[in-house]
C-alpha cells in the first residue's frame, strides 16, 4: 500500500506530464501549422488518379520544385471521392490550397459562395495567361467578373474505335446518322456489341455523354445549356425527342454496358468485344500505351443538319481555395501551371491525348491529336459535360434517370417526370 | 482501482484525522472523477454535440456551404411523399429480416456445430470468423469481381450447364439487393457465431446431463435448455443485428451505390447520397434522425420486453 501511493502519485504526475506535453505539442503543432499555412509547400489536391495521369502530375510537381521559386505537395485522391469531398475541402478551416477541377458553371457555383481565391492578379501578372484565348478568358471568369480558374488542358469526346478492328470487320467511319445505324447493324451481324458504354460501377456518369450528344444534335447547344441551368424542364417534349432517338439505338448497346465501369468497357473495346464507344480522351490513360496508335475516333453523327454543330470539349485546370494561407505561393504555382513548359510536361507524362490551353505549348503531335484539334476547331459551339454545364449535385439525378431508361425504355414518361422532380429539389436547395 | 482503494476505506487511521464521520458517504477520489469526466467531456464534444447538431440540421435546408435555413418539419413532410425514401425503408426492412434473420440463424447453427472441442474445430471456427477481419470495402471488391458479367459466378454457372442463368447481378434491379446481402451475410455469420459460442460455453453442462438422464432427445435439449439459456445472448445478438442492419452502408455503397436506380437503396445509402452527393445536408440529417429513431425504437422495445420477461 505504501508503495502504491507514491506510484499512483508518480502515475498521476506522469499523466499530467503527458497531458501537458500533448497540449504543448498541440500548441506547437497548431503554431507550426499556422506558420506553415503561410509558408511551406503548397498542397495540390489532384483527382487525376489514373496511373499515367498521376505520374504526369508528379513530373509537374518535381519540375516546379526544380525551378526553385516554391514547392507543391501533390495529394492524389480517387476522382469520385474527390468530387464528393470537394465542398468539404473548400469549407474546412485549413483547406488544401490548389485543386484540379473544372471551369464554367461548376467553378462559378463555388465562386458565388466566396470559396474560390480571386485570381485576377495571377491573370494580370502572368505573361502566359495574357495570351490565352478570349473563350478561355470568359470560361474562367465568374459571374462576379473575377477570374477564378487557370485552364491548362482540354480534350474532346467522340466515338472511339480500334482501327485494326474496323479493318478486320470491313467497316469504316460513318458520316451520317443512317450510315451510323448501318454500321451498328453490320457490327451486330458479326457478333460484336456495336456500342460499348461503361456506365456501371462508379462511372454511371458516362451515360450522360449520350444524353448530352443527342440533346446537342437534336435541340442544339444553347437549349442544352439552358436545360442544364434549370431554364427548361426534363419532361418537356424537346427532351422526350432525345429519348425517342436513343431508343432506336438501344438494341445496339453492349448488354453489359450498365454493369461495368468505363475502364472495363475500354478493355472490351480494345479486345474487340465492342465496336465503338462514346468517351473522352481520358479513357486512354487507362489503356496500354502500345494500343494508343491503333485508336481513332469519328464525330458523333449529325442528326439534324440545321442544328449548329456543337462538340463536348471539356477544359481542365486549377482553382484555389479562398481560405488558403499561402496566397503568394499559390499565385506562383498557378502561374507556373499556365506555362507552356508545365503543360508539355503533363502531355508528355500522360497518355498524351489532351490538348494544351497555352497557345505555344506543343501537343503530342500524333495523328489522333491533330484530328482531335481539328474536330474541336470545326465546332460552332463547345459544351463541357453534363455536370460541368449544370452542377455536381445534379449529376446523380441524371445517373438514376439514364440507367433506368436504358433498362426500362418504355417507362420513359415516368422517368422524365421523376427526373424533373429530383432536379427541382437540387435547383431549389 | 478497486484494489487500490479498498484497503484505504478500511483504514480508520487515514480517514479519521480528516474529520470524516465513520460510516458516512465517502468523497469520490479525484482520479476516479477524472477518469469519468475526461472521457465524458471528449464524448460530449466529439459525439453528443455533433449528434445534437444533426437533430438541429434535420430541421433546416442546407447545401453544406451557405448558412442553413430553418424549415421546421419540412424535411419530414417531404419524406412522406418521397418514393425513394419509402422504397429505401422497404429495402431496409427486407435487409433487417434477411440479413438479420439469416445471420442469426446461420450464426447459431455454426456455433452449435462448432461448439464441441474436436480435432480441427479451431480451423473451422477461424475460417468462419476470417471474413470479419477483412474490411467490408475489401470484401465488396472481391465480391464485385465475383459478380462481374465475366466474373467467377457467371463462369461457374456456364461451366455447370446453367449458362441461361448468367446475369449482370449488380446491374439488374431484380437481383442487386439480394446480391449485395450475400457478402454482408458472409461476413456477419462469423461474428454472430462467436457471440453464440461464448453463450454456449456459459451453459452449465450439468443441465444437459440431467436432461439426458431424463431421456430428452437432442431437439428437446435444444428447445428446453439451449434456447432459454441463450436468452441473454439473444438480446446482444439482436442489438448487434439491428444496429448493423441499419448502418449497413459500406458493402452496398462499394458494390452498387444503392443502384441501379435506387433498387438496392437502403436508408443509410440514401442518407449519404442525399447529403454528400446531392448536397442536401438538411434532408440527409432528417434521414439520419429517422435511422436513429428506428434503431433506438427497435432495440429499446426489445430490451424493455426482455427485462419484463426476466422480472
Amino acid at each position: 500500500m505504501t508503495n502504491l501511493q507514491p506510484n499512483r502519485r508518480r502515475f498521476l504526475a506522469g499523466l499530467g506530464a503527458v497531458g501537458t506535453t500533448a497540449l504543448l505539442s498541440g500548441c506547437v503543432t497548431s503554431t507550426s501549422t499556422s506558420t506553415s499555412s503561410s509558408k511551406g509547400a503548397v498542397t495540390l489536391q489532384s483527382n487525376l488518379s489514373a496511373p499515367q495521369a498521376k505520374a504526369a502530375m508528379e513530373d509537374i510537381a518535381a519540375a516546379y520544385a526544380k525551378k526553385g521559386s516554391g514547392k507543391a505537395t501533390l495529394n492524389t485522391v480517387a476522382a469520385e471521392t474527390f468530387r464528393t469531398q470537394l465542398p468539404t475541402y473548400l469549407t474546412s478551416a485549413n483547406p488544401p490550397d490548389v485543386y484540379t477541377w473544372y471551369p464554367g458553371s461548376v467553378a462559378d457555383a463555388y465562386a458565388k459562395k466566396n470559396l474560390l481565391l480571386d485570381l485576377d492578379g495571377v491573370w494580370a501578372s502572368s505573361p502566359d495567361l495574357k495570351r490565352y484565348s478570349k473563350a478561355l478568358n470568359s470560361l474562367c471568369t465568374a459571374t462576379s467578373g473575377k477570374k477564378v480558374f487557370v485552364p491548362t488542358t482540354y480534350y474532346w469526346w467522340g466515338m472511339f474505335y480500334r482501327k485494326s478492328n474496323f479493318a478486320k470487320w470491313g467497316v469504316s467511319e460513318p458520316k451520317t446518322w443512317d450510315d451510323f445505324l448501318d454500321l451498328c447493324d453490320k457490327l451486330k451481324s458479326k457478333g460484336v456489341a456495336p456500342i460499348g458504354l461503361g456506365a456501371g460501377g462508379n462511372t454511371a456518369w458516362v451515360a450522360s455523354a449520350w444524353f448530352d450528344y443527342l440533346d446537342i444534335r437534336i435541340n442544339g447547344g444553347q437549349y442544352h445549356r439552358e436545360l442544364l441551368a434549370g431554364r427548361h424542364r426534363f419532361d418537356d417534349p424537346e427532351v422526350r425527342k432525345v429519348f425517342d432517338r436513343w431508343q432506336e439505338l438501344l438494341p445496339y448497346f453492349d448488354p453489359n454496358g450498365t454493369a461495368i465501369p468505363f475502364q472495363d468497357a475500354t478493355t472490351a473495346l480494345l479486345n474487340g468485344r465492342t465496336g465503338m464507344m462514346l468517351i473522352g480522351t481520358f479513357f486512354a490513360d487507362a489503356a496500354p500505351k502500345g494500343a494508343l496508335d491503333d485508336i481513332d475516333f469519328f464525330r458523333f453523327p449529325v442528326i439534324d443538319p440545321k442544328v449548329p454543330l456543337a462538340e463536348e470539349a471539356p477544359t481542365d485546370g486549377y482553382f484555389a481555395s479562398a481560405r488558403t494561407g499561402r496566397r503568394e505561393q499559390v499565385a506562383d504555382l498557378l502561374s507556373y501551371l499556365a506555362t507552356a513548359e508545365a503543360q508539355e510536361i503533363y502531355i508528355k507524362g500522360s497518355s498524351g491525348t489532351t490538348l494544351p490551353c497555352h497557345p505555344d505549348a506543343k501537343d503530342a503531335g500524333t495523328a489522333l491529336v491533330k484530328k482531335g484539334r481539328k474536330h474541336v476547331a470545326e465546332a460552332a459551339e463547345i459544351t463541357q459535360f453534363f455536370n460541368r454545364d449544370s452542377s455536381d449535385a445534379l449529376q446523380p439525378t441524371a445517373d438514376t434517370a439514364l440507367t433506368k431508361f436504358m433498362a426500362k425504355p418504355k417507362s420513359v414518361g415516368g422517368i422524365l417526370t421523376d427526373w424533373q422532380r429530383e432536379a427541382q429539389k437540387i435547383w431549389q436547395a | 482501482m478497486a484494489v487500490l482503494t479498498a484497503p484505504a476505506r478500511k483504514s480508520p487511521a487515514r480517514s479519521l484525522p480528516r474529520g470524516r464521520r465513520a460510516g458516512g458517504p465517502r468523497r469520490t477520489p479525484p482520479l476516479v472523477l477524472a477518469f469519468v469526466l475526461v472521457p465524458l467531456l471528449a464524448e460530449a464534444v466529439w459525439v453528443f454535440w455533433p449528434a445534437l447538431q444533426g437533430f438541429y440540421l434535420a430541421l433546416t435546408s442546407w447545401d453544406g456551404v451557405s448558412p442553413p435555413s430553418f424549415v421546421g418539419l419540412g424535411n419530414f413532410r417531404e419524406m412522406a411523399h418521397d418514393d425513394v425514401f419509402l422504397s429505401a425503408t422497404g429495402h431496409t426492412v427486407l435487409w433487417l429480416v434477411l440479413f438479420g434473420g439469416l445471420s442469426a440463424l446461420l450464426g447459431l447453427g455454426a456455433a452449435l456445430l462448432l461448439q464441441q472441442e474436436r480435432r480441427g474445430v479451431g480451423f473451422y471456427r477461424a475460417a468462419l470468423f476470417l471474413p470479419v477481419v477483412f474490411s467490408l470495402v475489401a470484401t465488396a471488391l472481391v465480391w464485385q469481381a465475383i459478380y462481374q458479367p465475366e466474373g467467377v459466378l457467371n463462369q461457374l454457372l456456364q461451366s455447370v450447364g446453367l449458362g441461361s442463368l448468367r446475369h449482370a447481378w449488380l446491374a439488374d434491379q431484380d437481383t442487386a439487393l439480394y446480391a449485395v446481402i450475400v457478402p454482408a451475410l458472409w461476413r456477419q455469420i462469423g461474428y454472430v457465431m462467436v457471440l453464440y459460442l461464448a453463450g454456449l460455453k456459459g451453459v452449465d453442462p450439468a443441465l444437459y446431463e440431467a436432461a439426458k438422464m431424463d431421456g430428452a432427445n437432442i431437439w428437446q435439449r435444444f428447445r428446453h435448455i439451449t434456447v432459454p439459456q441463450l436468452r441473454s445472448v439473444n438480446a446482444v445478438v439482436l442489438s448487434v443485428i439491428v444496429i448493423d442492419s441499419l448502418r449497413s452502408f459500406d458493402v452496398v455503397w462499394s458494390l452498387t451505390r444503392g443502384g441501379p436506380y435506387h433498387s438496392s437503396e437502403l436508408l443509410s445509402t440514401y442518407m449519404y447520397s442525399t447529403a454528400f452527393q446531392s448536397l442536401r445536408l438538411g434532408y440527409g440529417s432528417a434521414l439520419a434522425v429517422v435511422i436513429f429513431v428506428l434503431a433506438f425504437g427497435v432495440i429499446a422495445s426489445y430490451l424493455v420486453r426482455a427485462f419484463r420477461e426476466a422480472d
